[in-house]
C-alpha cells in the first residue's frame, strides 16, 4: 500500500494520464478545451475591430501625421529616403542549421 | 531572474553581435514534466526532448528557434522561460535626466495590457497605456501604430510596384512585419527572400524615424535618445538586435519589452493602472488610424494595405473599409478582391507559422496563383503573441491539460508510425 501511495508527482501524472486518458478519449474531450484557448484569442481579435471603427480615421493614407511626416521629411513612399530608413535586406541564416541537420538534429523543415 | 507576469525571466540584455547565440526562450529541464505540449507549437520542430526519446524538452539551439514564444504561452507547468529582458536598463534610463526616453508600443499590446490588472480579456486600454508611459517617466509618447500606418504607404507601393513591374521583383509579395516569420523565411526558405517586402516591420521604422524626424521635431539630440520598442512578441527582442538595424546612426531600438514586462513596470512603479485618465500618444510620431490598430490581428496588414491600394489603383474612393474576407482566426485564408483599373488581386492570409509551409512550396515551385500574401507565426495574430499576458485557463487547468497534451500526443506518434 505504502509503496502505490509514494509516487513522484511526475509519476502520478502519468499514471493519472493513462487512467483518465482512455475515459476522455471518445468524449472528444480534447477538442474542447482546446476550443477555450481559441476563444480568448478571438475575444482580444474582435475588441481590435471594435476599436478600428470608433477610431476618427481609418485608413492610412488619410492620417495627419503620415501626411505630415511624407511633406516635411520623407517626401514620397518607397522614395529616397524611405529606402535610406525604411527599408532593408534578408540575410540567408541557412548554413547554421543545415550543419546541424548533417550532425542528426531532427527538425520539422 | 525574477518571474514576470508568471513568466520566468532572466535580466540579461545581450548586445546586438551576440543575438544569434542568445536562448530567447528556453525550458527549465527541473520543471519541465514532459507532456510535449510544446512541440504542438512549434513550426520548426526546436523544442524537443533532450536525448531524443521522451525525457524533459529543450530548445535545441538558437539557430532552430524563431523565438515566437507560443511554447513558453502554452506550457501548463511553467517550464519555459524567456532569456532576454531589458527592463532594468530601461529602469535605469527613465532614472537618467540627460538621456531621451521614448516609448513605442505596437497595437496589440493596449489589447492584452489590462488583463494583468483584473480587466476581462480583450479589452481595450490604449488611453490609460499612454497615461501610464507618461508616469513612467517617457519623456515622449510615440506609438508603433504610425508607423504601422505608415508601412502600409510603404508596402502598399512596394505591392503596386511589382505589380505593374516598375521594380523588378517577383510576385507575390509577402508580408514583412512578423519577426518570427522573418527569421523562419531566412533559415529555412532563403530562397524565397526577393519574395518579402523590404519593407522593415513598424517597430523597424519607428526606431530609425525616433532618432532622425523625432529628433528633428522635438529637437532633441539624437544621440541622447533613447528608444523602447513595446511588444506583444518575444521575437521582437531578436529583431531589436538585428546589427543591421542601425540606419540612424545609432541604434534604431535600443531595448525590447514585452506587454507582460511593461505590466511589471507599471506595478514596480507603484502606479495605480485601473485609476489613469485615458491620454492620448504625441502627435507627430502618435497619431495613428484604425487600419494600423488592426495590425494586431491576422489579416489585419493584409485589409489595411487593401484600404490603401484599393484607392491608389482605381481612384475611387473606398466607401465601406471593413473587409471582412481577409478576417482571420487561424489557419489559411483566401480571398479574391475585385479591383476597378486592375481586375481581381488574389490575396492570402496565413495564421500560425506552421500552416505557411505548403503556401510557400508552391511559391518555390513556381504555382502560387497569389499576388499578396500576409504571414503571422501566433495564430490569430499578435494579439496572441508570445509576450502577452499568459490566458488564465493555461495554468489553471494544467492538470487537466497535461493529461490531454499526452493522449494527443501519443494519438499523433501513433498516427505517424
Ligand atoms: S509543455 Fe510540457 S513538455 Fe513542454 S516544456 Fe512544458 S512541461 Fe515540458
Ligand atoms: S519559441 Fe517558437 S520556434 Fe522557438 S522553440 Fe518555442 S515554439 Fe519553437
Amino acid at each position: 500500500m505504502k509503496e502505490i501511495i509514494k509516487v513522484t508527482r511526475r509519476q502520478f501524472v502519468k499514471i493519472a494520464g493513462y487512467t483518465v486518458g482512455a475515459a476522455l478519449y471518445s468524449w472528444n474531450f480534447a477538442k474542447f478545451t482546446y476550443a477555450a484557448v481559441k476563444d480568448n484569442i478571438a475575444t482580444r481579435q474582435e475588441s481590435v475591430y471594435v476599436q478600428d471603427t470608433k477610431m476618427k480615421v481609418r485608413k492610412s493614407q488619410d492620417s495627419p501625421a503620415v501626411k505630415k511626416i511624407y511633406k516635411d521629411f520623407l517626401h514620397e513612399p518607397c522614395g529616397h529616403m524611405s529606402h535610406h530608413l525604411l527599408h532593408t535586406h534578408y540575410v540567408d541564416r541557412s548554413a547554421r542549421v543545415k550543419q546541424l541537420k548533417a550532425k542528426g538534429l531532427k527538425l520539422k523543415v | 531572474m525574477r518571474v514576470i507576469e508568471n513568466v520566468v525571466t532572466l535580466s540579461n540584455a545581450p548586445i546586438p553581435q551576440d543575438a544569434d547565440n542568445v536562448y530567447f526562450i528556453q525550458v527549465d529541464q527541473t520543471k519541465c514534466e514532459e507532456c510535449g505540449e510544446c512541440e504542438n507549437h512549434c513550426a520548426t520542430g526546436a523544442i524537443q526532448p533532450k536525448d531524443g526519446n521522451d525525457g524533459p524538452r529543450t530548445v535545441a539551439d538558437p539557430a532552430t528557434c524563431v523565438n515566437c514564444g507560443q511554447c513558453l504561452v502554452n506550457c501548463p507547468y511553467g517550464a519555459i522561460y524567456e532569456g532576454v529582458s531589458f527592463v532594468d536598463e530601461i529602469f535605469n534610463a527613465l532614472k537618467d535626466p540627460d538621456t531621451v526616453v521614448v516609448s513605442m508600443p505596437a497595437p496589440a499590446v493596449r489589447y492584452g495590457l489590462g488583463e494583468p490588472f483584473g480587466y476581462p480579456i480583450g479589452t481595450y486600454v490604449g488611453g490609460k497605456m499612454f497615461a501610464a508611459l507618461r508616469k513612467l517617466g517617457f519623456d515622449y509618447i510615440w506609438d508603433n501604430q504610425m508607423t504601422a500606418d505608415v508601412t502600409i504607404m510603404e508596402e502598399g507601393t512596394e505591392l503596386l510596384h511589382r505589380l505593374t513591374g516598375k521594380i523588378k521583383k517577383p510576385l507575390p509579395q509577402f508580408t514583412s512585419c512578423c519577426p518570427g516569420w522573418i527569421k523562419f523565411m531566412e533559415t529555412f526558405y532563403p530562397e524565397l527572400s526577393e519574395n518579402v517586402s523590404t519593407c522593415k516591420s513598424p517597430i523597424g521604422m519607428l526606431g530609425p524615424l525616433s532618432k532622425t524626424y523625432g529628433a528633428e521635431v522635438t529637437k532633441a539630440r539624437p544621440e541622447k535618445i533613447y528608444t523602447v520598442s513595446i511588444m506583444p512578441c518575444v521575437a521582437k527582442k531578436y529583431e531589436g538586435l538585428r546589427t543591421e538595424m542601425s540606419d540612424s546612426g545609432f541604434r534604431d531600438i535600443d531595448a525590447t519589452i514585452t506587454t507582460r514586462e511593461l505590466a511589471y513596470m507599471i506595478k514596480k512603479a507603484g502606479i495605480d493602472f485601473k485609476s489613469l485618465p485615458d491620454e492620448e500618444p504625441d502627435f507627430d510620431l502618435g497619431d495613428s488610424t484604425g487600419a494600423a490598430t488592426i495590425f494586431g490581428n491576422s489579416g489585419g496588414v493584409m485589409e489595411a494595405a487593401l484600404r490603401y491600394a484599393y484607392e491608389v489603383v482605381s481612384g475611387k474612393k473606398l466607401n465601406d473599409p471593413d473587409i471582412k474576407a481577409v478576417r482571420s482566426h487561424k489557419g489559411v485564408k483566401a480571398a479574391t478582391i475585385n479591383v476597378p483599373k486592375f481586375g481581381d488581386l488574389e490575396v492570402c492570409v496565413v495564421s500560425g507559422l506552421a500552416n505557411a509551409i505548403p503556401i510557400l512550396e508552391e511559391v518555390k515551385q513556381g504555382k502560387s496563383k497569389y499576388h499578396f500574401i500576409e504571414v503571422m507565426t501566433c495564430p490569430g495574430g499578435c494579439v496572441n503573441g508570445g509576450g502577452q499576458p499568459l490566458f488564465p485557463d493555461v495554468r489553471e487547468a494544467s492538470l487537466l491539460r497535461s493529461i490531454i497534451a499526452r493522449i494527443n500526443r501519443r494519438f499523433n506518434m501513433r498516427k505517424m508510425g
